[in-house]
C-alpha cells in the first residue's frame, strides 16, 4: 500500500457551549492515540459566561511540522454566525461541515452553506436529527459532528471511542454510552458519504513510536520540566493564559512532597519565590503581562541579592487587562528590561511545546548555576497548543546545580558575594555551617554588608552581568540554532518564541519556490547571544524579523546588539503569525533583491 | 437587481454568465441542490475510459464564479417558492429573495410507476455521484441492463460497448426517447442497435427487478411473462420527467413542466424558466412542448438571459431532433452532440 502523506488541518467552529473545545479535544487525543503527531490551538472568549466564539483547530500530520496551517482543510461549524468568517480559511477543494436542519427558520445570509468560495465542498448533516435519534437529545450533535468528520476521512474509529471514554470517565458510565452513540451515529454518517473534497488521511507514518509520543500543551510541558528539575516550591495567583501551570502543578506536587500555596497576589507570589530561592529551595511561579508588571521590584531584589528563581511568563495581548485570551508576543521588553536600575536577568523563550519542557528544566539549573532570576517567556499561543512531544527517556535535569563554598577557608568570614573571575560567588543558603551573610537590595560588598562606594557599585554591576555570559554556553540546551540554507542567502529570517514555528514553515516553503534562505530562532533572549547573531546576519542579504508586536521589540533588541536593520514584520491581530504572510514577505524582500540586482 | 437561478446545469449556467455579460451591477445566485460546481454531465461516459476525478468534468474552473461574481449555493435544495413575497425557502430553512428568477431545475430520470419499488435495486447515470456508483458496481467485462434505452443511455451504451461490456436493451416505447418514431423506423433502428453489438430484447414489459441468489450475477430483471434476464447492474433509461414539485404551489402554470411563452417567461413577470423543466409554446405545433439536448438548453439560457434583461427575443430550436441511420448501419443521434 502506498503510503499517504497526511497533512490535515480540521477546524471546529461554535459558541461557547457548543462543546467546539471538547470535540476538539476528543479529536486531537483520538489523533494522537492513533499515531499522528499533533499540532493543535483553541481560541476561545475571554468572558467565563456567554455565548463567544471558540475555534478548536487540529493539524494533524505523518511528519513533523512546525506550526498551524494557514488554510484549513475542513472546516465543522456548529455554529453558523461564528463559523461563516472562518469559511474562507478553507482551502479550495476543502470541506465545509454544518447542520443542514437547523431548529429554527435563518434569516437570509445566515447560512453557511451561502459563504462557501465555489472551490470548497459543502457537506450538510442534520446533526440534531442524528443526536436525537441516537442518544434521545440534540446534546450531542458537536459528538455527532466529529463522529461525521472522522467517519468521512476513514479515521480509526476506536481510537476516537477510547478517547471519549476517557474524556468522560469521571462521568457516569451513561455519559460515556451516550456520546459514544452518537459518535457511531455520525461515523457511519460520514462513513457513507461520497466525497467530492480534496482531502487524504493515510495511516500513520510511525506506528511503533506511538507509546513513546504524548501529546500535550505548552503548560502543561512547563509542569513537566518543573517537576522533571524537582521543583520544590511554587507560589502563584492565577492569571491567563498562565494559570493552567499552577493547576496542574497543584495536583503533581504533593506526589512529590513538593509544595504549592496560592498567594494572594502577584507581588506576594514573587516574594515567597524569591524568598524560597534565597533558603535554596528550587521555587517557581507563573503568570502574565499585568502581573509580571507587579512583580518588577522583587526581580530587582532577586538579581541585586543574587538569589535563584524561576518566573514563567505566558504572554497575551495587552497592555493592561488588554485581550486576555488572545496572543501576542509585546511582553519581551519586560520580561528583558523589566524593573528599574542595571537588572539583568536570563531570558528563555521556547519556540514549541519540547522547548517548554527543556527551558522550563534548565531555567532552574541556570537559576541555581547562575544565581539569578531566570524569565521562561511564553505566549498563549505556545500556552495553550497541543503538540505530540517525544521525550527522552532519561531525565536530563541536574540538581543542585550552584557553586558551593569549599571548606577551605571556613576560618574567614563567608563572602556571599565574593569576586570572582567567571563572577560567580560560592554561593550558601540558610543552614550551611560557616554560610553566615547578609542578604539585601542595597548594594553591597562580597560580604553583603551596604555598600555604595563608586568602584564597589561599578564590581558589583559589572559581576551581576558578566556571570550570566556563562549562560550563553550551559550545556542540554539549544539557546540558537539555524535552519535551511547554508551559506550566503538572500533571505534571512530571524524569529523568537512561537511565532518560529510559522518562521520555519514559511522559510521551507520559500525554499520550495527556490528562494535561498535561512531562518535563526534564538530562545536566549537576555543575555543575547550577540555573535552567532552576527554571523548569521551577515550571511543574509535581507533579514526579515516576523513577531506579535506592533513596535518590533526582537528587531529592536537585535537592531540595537547588532547595529544592523533588518525588515520588521508586525503584526497585532490576537492570532498566531500566519505562514502565508511571513511568505509573501520573504518573496517581497527576495523580489526586491533581484531587482536591485537587475538594475545594478 | 437580485437574479435568483434555480439549477446549476447548461441552462443556468449559461444564463448566469449572459446575466452577467447583460447586466454587470446586479447579483446573480444560483441555487443548486449538488454539491459540485457545473460540470459537464454528457461527459459522464468517459469514466469507464478511466477520467475518474470530478474536476476534469468542469465546465468552469472554481475561478470562474468568483470572477464573474456569481454566488454559486449548493447542497441547497428549494423546497417552496412564495410568488407574492419573492422568496425561495431552501431546505436548511433559510429565506432568499429574488427580484428575478429563473427555473432551470431540468429534469430527473423517469420511472414508470410499476417500477418504483425496484428502485433501490437500480442505478443512475444522472450525475457525477451515482455513475461513479454505478461503475464501481459493474465488474470489468460485465452486463449492464438498460431498460428502456432513451437517446441519453444509448450515448453510454457506445462507451460501454468500446470499452468491452456488454449491454442489454430492453426496448419500450420510450426507447430512442426523445426521439420520436414510427412503429417501421423502429424495428430498424432497432437492428442498428445490435450492429452497434448492444443485445435488444423487445417486445416484453418489466415487471420488477430483484437481487439475484448466488454468485452469478448481482442483479435480475423478472419480465411480466416470468422469464428473466441477469446482470450486473441495471439502469432506467425511460427520459426524463421534469423537476417542478418545488413549484407546485407558486401559482404559475404546470402542466408536466413549467409553460412559459416563446420568450421563456412563465405566467409570472418575474419568473423565467429554461431547460428540460420547461414546456414552451410552439406556435407551429399549436402546444407547449419539450425541446432536449444540450445545444438547445443553452440557447433556452440565453434567451431566458436576454429578456431578463430587457430583450425581447424568442426561442427557436438549435437541434436536430431526426436520429439518424449511418451508412454503416448504426445510429447516431444529435441529442448527443454538445458544445
Amino acid at each position: 500500500m502506498t503510503s499517504i502523506h497526511t497533512d490535515v488541518q480540521i477546524g471546529i467552529c461554535g459558541s461557547a457551549g457548543d462543546g467546539t473545545i471538547a470535540v476538539g479535544d476528543i479529536l486531537k487525543r483520538a489523533m494522537a492515540r492513533a499515531g499522528y503527531r499533533v499540532i493543535a490551538f483553541d481560541e476561545y472568549p475571554a468572558e467565563i459566561r456567554g455565548f463567544g466564539k471558540c475555534v478548536a483547530r487540529t493539524r494533524i500530520t505523518t511528519e513533523q511540522v512546525y506550526s498551524m496551517k494557514p488554510k484549513t482543510d475542513v472546516l465543522v461549524s456548529l455554529n453558523d454566525a461564528h463559523a461563516i468568517p472562518h469559511a474562507e480559511e478553507v482551502r479550495d477543494f476543502g470541506a465545509v461541515i454544518y447542520d443542514s436542519a437547523p431548529i429554527t427558520m435563518i434569516d437570509e445570509g445566515w447560512h453557511i452553506s451561502g459563504h462557501l468560495n465555489p472551490g470548497q465542498l459543502p457537506y450538510g448533516l442534520p446533526m440534531r436529527e442524528i443526536s436525537e435519534q441516537a442518544t434521545g437529545s440534540s446534546r450531542s450533535r458537536n459528538i455527532v459532528a466529529l463522529g461525521f468528520v472522522a467517519g468521512l476521512y476513514q479515521l480509526p474509529r476506536q481510537a476516537f471511542i477510547d478517547a471519549i471514554a476517557a474524556k468522560f470517565q469521571t462521568k457516569a458510565a451513561e455519559v460515556t454510552q451516550s456520546n459514544v452513540a452518537a459518535f457511531n451515529a455520525g461515523y457511519d454518517n460520514g462513513a457513507e458519504i461520497y466525497r467530492f473534497d480534496k482531502v487524504e488521511v493515510g495511516p500513520p507514518a510511525r506506528r511503533t513510536r506511538v507509546h513513546d509520543s504524548t501529546m500535550m500543551t505548552g503548560n502543561a510541558a512547563v509542569v513537566r520540566g518543573c517537576l522533571d528539575a524537582g521543583i520544590e516550591t511554587f507560589f502563584g495567583y492565577p492569571i491567563t493564559p498562565a494559570t493552567s501551570i499552577m493547576e496542574r502543578l497543584a495536583v503533581e506536587m504533593p506526589k512529590h512532597g513538593a509544595r504549592l500555596l496560592q498567594t494572594e497576589d502577584e507581588i506576594s507570589a514573587i516574594s515567597a519565590t524569591v524568598g524560597a530561592g534565597f533558603a535554596g529551595a528550587r521555587a517557581a511561579t507563573a503568570t502574565s503581562g499585568p502581573g509580571f508588571a507587579l512583580m518588577s521590584e522583587m526581580m530587582g531584589l532577586g538579581v541585586m541579592a543574587e538569589v535563584p528563581a524561576v518566573v514563567f511568563v505566558s504572554q497575551r495581548g495587552g497592555p493592561s487587562t488588554g485581550m486576555p485570551t488572545k496572543t501576542e508576543q509585546a511582553d519581551l521588553n519586560i520580561a528583558v528590561f523589566g524593573g528599574h536600575g542595571d537588572a539583568k536577568r536570563i531570558v528563555l523563550a521556547p519556540t514549541n511545546v519540547e522547548g517548554c519542557w527543556r527551558c522550563a528544566g534548565r531555567a532552574f539549573e541556570m537559576a541555581e548555576a547562575y544565581q539569578t532570576p531566570v524569565v521562561v517567556l511564553l505566549d498563549l499561543y505556545l500556552s495553550n497548543r497541543y503538540e505530540t512531544v517525544v521525550f527522552p527517556n532519561k531525565n536530563p535535569f541536574v540538581r543542585d546545580a550552584w557553586k558551593r563554598p569549599t571548606q577551605d577557608n571556613a576560618n574567614e568570614p563567608y563572602r556571599r558575594f565574593e569576586l570572582t573571575a567567571d563572577g560567580i560567588s560560592p554561593r550558601a543558603v540558610p543552614g550551611d555551617p560557616h554560610g553566615i551573610h547578609t542578604a539585601t537590595g542595597l548594594e553591597h560588598n562580597e560580604f553583603g554588608r551596604p555598600n555604595d562606594l563608586s568602584a564597589m557599585h561599578f564590581q558589583m554591576t559589572e559581576k551581576r552581568h558578566e556571570k550570566l555570559n556563562a549562560a550563553l554556553k550551559h550545556p542540554g540546551i539549544t539557546i540558537y540554532k539555524r535552519f535551511g540554507d547554508t551559506g550566503e542567502v538572500d533571505v534571512g529570517l530571524l524569529a523568537w518564541g512561537s511565532t518560529f514555528g510559522e518562521t520555519l514553515e514559511a522559510m521551507l516553503l520559500a525554499r520550495a519556490e527556490g528562494i535561498r534562505c535561512a531562518a535563526m530562532k534564538v530562545v536566549m533572549l537576555s543575555p543575547l547571544p550577540v555573535k552567532p547573531i552576527k554571523r548569521f546576519l551577515k550571511d543574509c542579504k535581507e533579514v526579515i524579523v516576523p513577531e506579535l508586536n506592533y513596535e518590533g521589540q526582537f528587531a529592536n533588541l537585535v537592531s540595537g546588539a547588532v547595529g544592523r536593520d533588518v525588515i520588521r514584520f508586525n503584526r497585532v491581530t490576537g492570532k498566531p503569525m500566519a505562514v502565508n504572510e511571513i511568505l509573501d514577505t520573504i518573496r517581497s524582500a527576495a523580489g526586491k533583491r533581484k531587482l536591485r540586482k537587475s538594475a545594478a | 437587481m437580485h437574479h435568483v437561478i434555480i439549477g446549476n446545469g447548461v441552462a443556468g449556467s449559461h444564463a448566469a454568465s449572459v446575466l452577467r455579460e447583460r447586466d454587470p451591477g446586479s447579483q446573480i445566485t444560483i441555487i443548486s441542490a449538488g454539491a459540485l460546481l457545473f460540470y459537464n454531465r454528457y461527459d459522464l461516459p468517459d469514466l469507464f475510459r478511466g477520467r475518474c476525478d470530478w474536476v476534469d468534468y468542469l465546465v468552469y474552473p472554481p475561478a470562474f464564479y468568483e470572477e464573474n461574481k456569481i454566488k454559486l449555493r449548493r447542497k441547497s435544495l428549494v423546497t417552496e417558492v412564495d410568488t407574492n413575497k419573492r422568496t425561495l425557502t431552501l431546505a436548511h430553512r433559510e429565506v432568499v429573495t429574488y427580484d428575478q428568477l429563473l427555473v432551470a431545475t431540468g429534469g430527473v430520470a423517469y420511472v414508470p410507476e410499476r417500477l418504483l419499488d425496484s428502485i433501490p435495486l437500480m442505478h443512475g447515470f444522472n450525475n457525477f455521484r451515482v455513475a461513479m456508483a454505478m461503475r464501481e458496481a459493474l465488474p470489468d467485462g460485465g452486463v449492464v441492463i438498460m431498460l428502456g434505452g432513451d437517446a441519453l443511455g444509448l450515448d453510454l451504451a457506445r462507451t460501454l460497448i468500446e470499452t468491452n461490456y456488454k449491454v442489454v436493451v430492453v426496448a419500450g416505447d420510450r426507447t430512442f426517447w426523445p426521439h420520436e418514431l414510427t412503429q417501421e423506423t423502429r424495428s430498424s433502428y432497432l437492428q442498428a442497435l445490435e450492429k452497434m453489438h448492444l443485445d435488444v430484447v423487445d417486445g416484453k414489459q418489466v415487471d420488477r427487478v430483484e437481487q439475484s441468489n448466488g454468485t452469478g450475477p448481482a442483479r435480475r430483471v423478472v419480465f411480466d411473462d416470468g422469464s428473466d434476464l441477469t446482470g450486473d447492474v441495471v439502469l432506467p433509461f425511460y427520459g426524463l420527467a421534469p423537476s417542478v414539485d418545488f413549484m407546485s404551489h407558486a401559482g404559475i402554470d404546470i402542466e408536466r413542466g413549467v409553460l412559459v411563452n416563446p420568450q421563456l417567461q412563465t405566467t409570472r413577470d418575474d419568473i423565467w424558466a429554461a431547460g428540460d423543466v420547461c414546456q414552451i409554446w410552439s406556435p407551429e405545433h399549436n402546444t407547449y412542448r419539450f425541446y432536449y439536448g444540450w445545444k438547445n438548453v443553452k440557447t433556452m439560457g440565453d434567451v431566458a438571459a436576454r429578456n431578463m434583461t430587457g430583450d425581447d427575443v424568442t426561442f427557436t430550436t438549435a437541434v436536430d431532433e431526426i436520429l439518424q441511420l449511418k451508412p454503416d448501419g448504426t445510429i447516431y443521434s444529435p441529442f448527443w452532440e454538445y458544445d
